[in-house]
């Protein structure tokens, strides 16, 4: 049961053919590579002057990768909205059930763990869109690892939070 | 296009928002395997996306006649050092890149605290790439004026 509504999830398979027409037909279509994080950097790019954001890959991407990511918060407004209206709310799971942190230490953890993922992802090159889908399915090296780092730690991280600390 | 690519995002987005990818349980279900369902999503995914780019590099065009052409990503240190960092935030959060937008939309209120999280990150990268390029052995930028 997903948190949104206790709606019941699509069948995975299903799911991930969805994920792989969408990374094809962006391809395909439109010489695009699936790629979300550097999505970080479009929006860092309108504010911030330094170089790293002054990039021919940050300033030619953007046109597309911005509508893509609106595309996203919009998909997840009409996902709410299908599935039993759009209501904000704070609920977290197993987290409230376990760690059980109010909205205070709800956003401090998030805020948090924003940094590590927008500084990680960047380092990396890549996240689980353009290293784990785009990247392991074009057979590229760094790609692999990267999700091998990424899952490693994701999984131990949680195995810490869940298992050791909590 | 960028209605088109509006439209691809409106279904990315709501396939990883109905599927679990955008759910903090199914993501830490996955990191502590009583879940399968995220391993099968990327699993199929990669299992069908993989043939579906090798069949559009080998016609080598897209569907308006423009030769394919796909940037690969440098290797680096970075790739591993930031691969783990990433992973951190990733079971911190519940939430990797795509999902933290989807989250946004749903109406998931600690979603704003992750992006705000994400694009702090992401600019404080960016604001010291000079000074970690050595150490992570990064690509020199290549900074003009773009074509878009």
């Amino acid at each position: 049961m997903l948190i949104l509504h206790h709606l019941e999830p699509l069948h995975w398979a299903v799911a991930g053919a969805g994920v792989a027409a969408i990374t094809l037909a962006l391809l395909f279509i439109a010489n695009r590579r699936l790629g979300i994080s550097t999505g970080l950097e479009d929006v860092c790019s309108f504010v911030m002057p330094a170089p790293y954001f002054a990039r021919d890959a940050v300033r030619s991407a953007r046109h597309w990768r911005m509508p893509f990511i609106g595309g996203l918060v919009l998909g997840g407004f009409v996902s709410a909205v299908l599935g039993g209206g759009f209501s904000p709310t704070w609920d977290l799971g197993m987290f409230d059930q376990v760690i059980g942190f109010g909205p205070a230490g709800k956003l401090a953890w998030m805020f948090a763990g924003g940094l590590f993922i927008g500084f990680g992802t960047r380092l990396a090159g890549g996240c689980t869109s353009g290293h784990g889908i785009f990247g392991l399915s074009n057979l590229e090296f760094p790609s692999l690892v990267s999700t091998a780092s990424f899952m490693a730690a994701g999984i131990l991280t949680t195995q810490i939070v869940y298992r050791v600390i909590f | 296009m960028a209605l088109l690519y509006l439209l691809f995002g409106v279904i990315f987005g709501f396939i990883l928002s109905r599927s679990g990818a955008a759910d903090y349980n199914f993501i830490q279900g996955m990191f502590l395997f009583t879940n399968v369902q995220l391993y099968g999503i990327i699993g199929t995914a990669v299992a069908l996306t993989a043939p579906g780019i090798w069949l559009i590099k080998r016609h080598g065009r897209t569907l308006f006649g423009r030769p394919i052409r796909i940037e690969l990503k440098p290797q680096h240190r970075g790739n591993i050092a930031g691969g783990v960092l990433f992973g951190v935030g990733w079971s911190i959060c519940g939430m990797c890149p795509g999902p933290i937008f989807v989250n946004v939309g749903e109406g998931k209120i600690y979603a704003l605290a992750a992006l705000a999280g994400a694009l702090a990150g992401a600019g404080l990268f960016g604001a010291i790439y000079t000074r970690v390029q050595g150490l992570f052995r990064l690509p020199r930028l290549v900074v003009g004026t773009g074509d878009g």
